[in-house]
């Protein structure tokens, strides 16, 4: 009987090394029957529009905000107008665990169709070859008007002739501040500071340090943006100074570490400083946030500024301030994407398209500053956002998109991040040497940079 | 050959084997239908278990992308990365062990007193032996959520009540040095429950005449607790070890909702660090030779431990 249990046992061992490999099989013939399936598909994008066995078409999102959702179900119910048996669900993923979860599904075998990616995750994902080329479906789409499209926002999308994302946020990082709290302790606002001429970096960290200390009690002068900038989400507050200072996290090739140059190491020890000399940034793990009305300033893009709504004061925009380098503006971007494992890439192609015609930028327009160059310059912006002094609108968003920069990107960015992140736990000690400590952030990454 | 004259004429010859024949097929039948009743069970470990698990060695020498779905045969590569090139690897050893060696010593010893002391059954006992295997019940999650709040720093329940004694203390998660002491406490109130309740049982088997007689003998409570109770409860002791010891290797959920491998991956032990390369990093070839080395040294310490029972069982036979 022991012979054959272990009959038995071996061939199960050999069953299941046979299924190992025939799982790896298909994958690494991926890439090769990308191009051929892209093709395929095209010439498929109107037959299959044409069937009529209902469909339900996955589009992951990151926003659990209850307006996007909104307007997002505004656009998906137009779709389903037009296309009756196609439904569009949404589904929310965190932010922090986007790329993650997606890469799960993707690998798991329960591939969304469609749906956002930012920008950091964007030559990782086009590089491995798991979304779908939209160039022909766009194209093909009646009255899209493809060259409305802003060439530039288009380029970390891009990879040859192929476009693999279709940016529907170009969104600047601007500076959000709580207009009642510098007014009531008498301290001059970032408004002031423009009127006169002197937005600067340094003159940020000293309004921040005064509100600190003249404001009521818990009161402070700055959080990072997303309140993350001790944890998941260090570089929507880090770039700006940084690069306002002249240097950057790394270079545009993506093959030299900068973050320990002397430009970058500035920006950061002034956001160091702030933290243990003046103490007027909220600290890590304290759970305070800008819409609770006790800080002074933070950064955000447009699409937070749902989040204050309901807020107890007033609040203004303004541009980033100044540096030694000048002011760059800071732009996070998101695109629309197809998954190439889609099962039903046609209809999701299409959808796409629909979603990213003119009439519906304009509807996105409310939360995501457009890629469209028409829907950029009808003013749509100030337009869904009548509580915001349109000058004010001009300068912080409309003028940054037009000269911003989109934040750093790389191919490893995952491993990178993980990496530095790891790191800059160090950083934010009372006694840390920040130039050591980001001399350790490039040294860690050496092997991901070249 | 055996032939019953009997059974030979009352039934066919077909049914009339001799006896050594049927006694073999009834044998068979029996193990058949023994093998019918395991079948369910033993299937599920084969393909939920057993598969994955070789499934696991066999991607240990490969490069496998989670993203991009690549499969490359690698050989010994990830191996020699893990112990020559990875930078990481040794911190996470060095976490592993002293969070091993950490929670270890602690449960045991804080369940062998809480079960000594709760040993009789009485309304305080039993309410206390309640209290301590609550938590064992508990929900991780929310067990991690409510810890995580009263460890912060400003406004955080322990800092309140050190604050009464005049003492700041830290944002305990943040610090690394103090997150590792907080994750070992966290997760050993969490189970001290369930292992108090193994030794407990052993407990309820002690012969009280041994007690007695050593009472009676003038021996004083240490006497008692390490001549008396140590020794009769020596199995359960090891049993109760290779239980914690194997466990603490696979803590993952309390470090994930906790301290997330941090700060500074301070408390980044060899299964997170299994999660962390595979979802992550997104490599899952190199995460499963990770597994493969997780698993050769829970394996090493429970044959080490297992081979020390003959030395400390004074009760086995």
């Amino acid at each position: 009987m022991s012979k054959k249990f272990s009959a038995v046992l071996v061939l199960f061992v050999v069953f299941t090394l046979v299924i190992s490999a025939c799982q790896s099989a298909p994958a690494a013939t991926t890439a090769a029957t990308q191009a051929a399936a892209t093709e395929a598909a095209s010439a498929t994008t109107a037959a299959a529009t044409e069937s009529t066995a209902p469909v339900t078409l996955r589009f992951t999102v990151w926003t659990g905000n209850e307006a996007h959702l909104a307007m997002l179900k505004e656009i998906a119910d137009a779709y389903t107008a037009l296309h009756p048996n196609v439904t569009v669900q949404y589904d929310t993923i965190d932010f922090d665990d986007y790329v993650s979860k997606v890469t799960i599904q993707l690998a798991g075998g329960t591939p969304p169709d469609a749906g956002w990616l930012m920008e950091t995750a964007a030559p990782s994902f086009v590089q491995a070859g798991v979304l779908a080329d939209l160039k022909p479906a766009l194209t093909s789409y009646p009255d899209y008007d493809f060259a409305d499209l802003s060439a530039p926002t288009l380029k970390l999308w891009e990879s040859g002739d192929s476009l693999y994302g279709v940016p529907f946020s170009n969104s600047p990082i601007f500076l959000v501040y709580n207009k009642d709290l510098f007014t009531n302790a008498g301290v001059q606002s970032p408004a002031d500071l423009i009127a006169s001429n002197e937005w600067t970096w340094d003159n940020f960290s000293k309004i921040s340090k005064e509100l600190t200390d003249k404001g009521p009690a818990g009161t402070y002068g700055f959080v990072g943006f997303d309140s993350a900038m001790f944890t998941t989400q260090p570089w929507s507050t880090l770039v700006p100074a940084i690069w306002a200072y002249g240097g950057n996290t790394w270079s545009e090739d993506g093959k030299t570490c900068m973050i320990n140059q002397p430009e970058a190491v500035k920006a950061i020890q002034m956001f160091h400083d702030m933290t243990f000399v003046d103490k007027s940034i909220v600290p890590a793990g304290e759970k305070t946030v800008f819409a609770s009305g006790t800080v002074g300033m933070t950064l955000a893009q447009l699409s937070r500024l749902t989040q204050l709504k309901d807020a107890g004061f007033s609040y203004g925009i303004a541009p980033l301030p100044a540096g030694p380098a000048g002011t760059p503006s800071v732009i996070g971007q998101a695109a629309i994407v197809v998954f190439d494992k889609s099962p039903n890439k046609a209809i999701a192609e299409d959808f796409v398209a629909f979603m990213t015609t003119k009439d519906n930028f304009a509807k996105m327009a409310a939360f995501f500053p457009p890629t469209r160059i028409s829907t950029l310059d009808s003013g749509v912006l100030a337009q869904n956002n009548p509580n915001l002094d349109p000058a004010q609108v001009e300068a912080a968003i409309t003028n940054s998109i037009k000269n911003g920069s989109v934040l750093p990107s790389h191919v490893n960015f995952a491993k990178i991040d993980l990496a530095m992140r790891a790191q800059f736990d160090n950083l934010w000690t009372a006694d840390a040497d920040v130039q050591k400590v980001l001399d350790a952030a490039c040294s860690d990454t050496s092997a991901l940079f070249n | 050959m055996e032939t019953n004259p009997v059974l030979q004429n009352t039934f066919p010859a077909k049914i009339n084997k001799p006896a050594k024949q049927r006694r073999s097929r009834t044998k068979l039948i029996d193990a058949l239908w023994g093998y019918l009743f395991i079948a369910p069970q033993f299937i599920g470990f084969l393909v939920f278990v057993l598969g994955p698990t070789i499934a696991i060695f066999v991607y240990s020498f490969m490069e496998k992308n989670l993203l991009s779905g690549k499969t490359e045969f690698v050989g010994l590569n990830n191996y020699i990365t893990l112990f020559t090139k990875d930078a990481l690897f040794p911190k996470v050893l060095g976490n592993t062990l002293i969070f091993t060696a950490g929670l270890v010593p602690i449960n045991l010893i804080l369940a062998l007193v809480l079960a000594i002391l709760l040993a009789r059954s009485s309304f305080v006992n039993n309410f206390f032996r309640t209290v301590f295997f609550a938590p064992v019940v508990t929900s991780s999650v929310a067990w991690v959520i409510v810890w995580s709040f009263m460890l912060q720093g400003n406004s955080g329940t322990i800092n309140q009540v050190l604050q009464v004694f005049g003492i700041k203390g830290p944002n305990w998660l943040l610090d690394p040095g103090w997150a590792m002491f907080w994750v070992i406490i966290t997760r050993v109130l969490k189970n001290v429950g369930l292992n108090m309740v193994l030794f407990l049982a052993a407990l309820q088997d002690m012969p009280r005449e041994h007690l007695e007689a050593a009472k009676v003998d003038g021996a004083n409570t240490w006497n008692l607790f390490w001549n008396i109770y140590l020794p009769f409860l020596a199995p359960t002791i090891l049993l109760v070890t290779v239980i914690t010891v194997i466990g603490s290797l696979n803590v993952f959920d309390h470090i994930l909702l906790l301290t997330g491998g941090g700060p500074s991956n301070s408390t980044m032990v060899l299964s997170y660090y299994v999660y962390f390369t595979a979802f992550k990093v997104n490599e899952t070839g190199y995460a499963s030779a990770i597994a493969v080395v997780l698993f050769l040294i829970a394996l090493g310490l429970t044959t080490v431990q297992w081979s020390m029972r003959k030395k400390f069982s004074y009760n086995e036979n």
